[in-house]
């Protein structure tokens, strides 16, 4: 899948969101233990546009698999050359969201964890705004926290992760508003949090509900690696 | 340095893409306001279930 996936990228007939898809497909895999050891580098190649957009939009998603030693290979040179082109193709401009600053800074900060190379080759992680995990309404701040869903990871931004915890109720409210409405990507996103946090309110039926999510999202391959990270991190989802 | 067969504007395009992605609005959607539902169907039930309306009958030729 790989392979094919290079050449569709090579020849560049392929919209980004099926190259994303592509290699969410590829994470998911690897995080279920399928398939060959996960390596970035053969699922996103170096020197193509689309596989940097595609790599800077799964964020720190990319090297999950990483994150679990036994289901993949420690990252290589090749992995690090791969992301460090997404980081500069891609860095977050002066009028930037906070969504696509945060995501940005999670990509670097697993960068320093996951790939070789010391501090000197990576960016500066920027400085990312928090105000709307005070500031925003209920709605509005589980919309953008499972923008962020990608950062729901074990050991990474263990500040943000703090700061979303006493709101842990308001997650679970927007995790019902996204099931009633059908957004199954909002929703997976914010289990996924849910998963991470803790604390989720028992009357919620988070496992249930994040089974209800897989089978109502139709393969849905984004949807598909939230749900696959809240079950190999969290063990939440069946 | 990419150097694939993207042009410049396929490039800055290509980054409106990703920023959009990252950032993408909510979907348009609507939901069922459960107590709103049972209302209608309440006022449905009862209209349905009332007599019907006296009409004055026809007179016999």
């Amino acid at each position: 899948m790989a392979d094919a996936l290079a050449e569709q990228t090579g020849a560049g007939a392929v919209p980004l969101s099926a190259v994303i898809a592509d290699a969410a497909n590829g994470v998911v895999l690897a995080l279920r233990g399928e398939g060959d050891p996960y390596a970035l580098s053969r699922l996103l190649r170096q020197g193509d546009a689309l596989a940097s957009a595609a790599l800077r939009v799964l964020g720190r998603d990319a090297l999950a698999p990483y994150a679990l030693d036994h289901r993949a290979t420690p990252g290589g040179a090749d992995d690090a050359a791969v992301v460090r082109e997404a980081l500069a193709a891609y860095p977050p401009g002066p009028d930037a969201s906070e969504v696509s600053v945060w995501s940005y800074r999670g990509l670097v900060e697993a960068s320093h964890a996951f790939l070789p190379g010391g501090a000197d080759h990576w960016p500066q992680a920027p400085r990312a705004g928090s105000a709307w995990v005070t500031d925003d309404p209920w709605p509005r701040f589980s919309h953008r926290t499972s923008q962020l869903a990608a950062l729901a990871l074990p050991g990474i931004a263990t500040d943000l992760a703090g700061r979303l915890a006493p709101r842990t109720d308001d997650l679970a409210r927007g995790f019902i508003r996204a099931v009633r409405r059908r957004d199954w990507l909002q929703a997976a996103g914010l289990g996924r949090w849910l998963a991470r946090l803790g604390q989720v309110p028992p009357t919620l039926g988070l496992d249930n509900g994040l089974v209800f999510v897989r089978h109502m999202s139709d393969g849905d391959a984004r949807v598909a690696l939230h749900l696959a990270a809240a079950r190999q991190f969290y063990g939440r989802g069946g | 340095m990419i150097m694939d067969r993207t042009s410049h504007t396929e490039t800055a395009a290509l980054t409106a893409e990703v920023e959009g992605l990252l950032d993408s609005a909510e979907p348009e959607g609507f939901f069922r306001d459960t107590r709103e539902c049972s209302a209608v169907l309440l006022i449905a039930g009862s209209m349905k279930s009332s007599p019907p309306t006296p009409r004055p009958k026809k007179e016999s030729r």
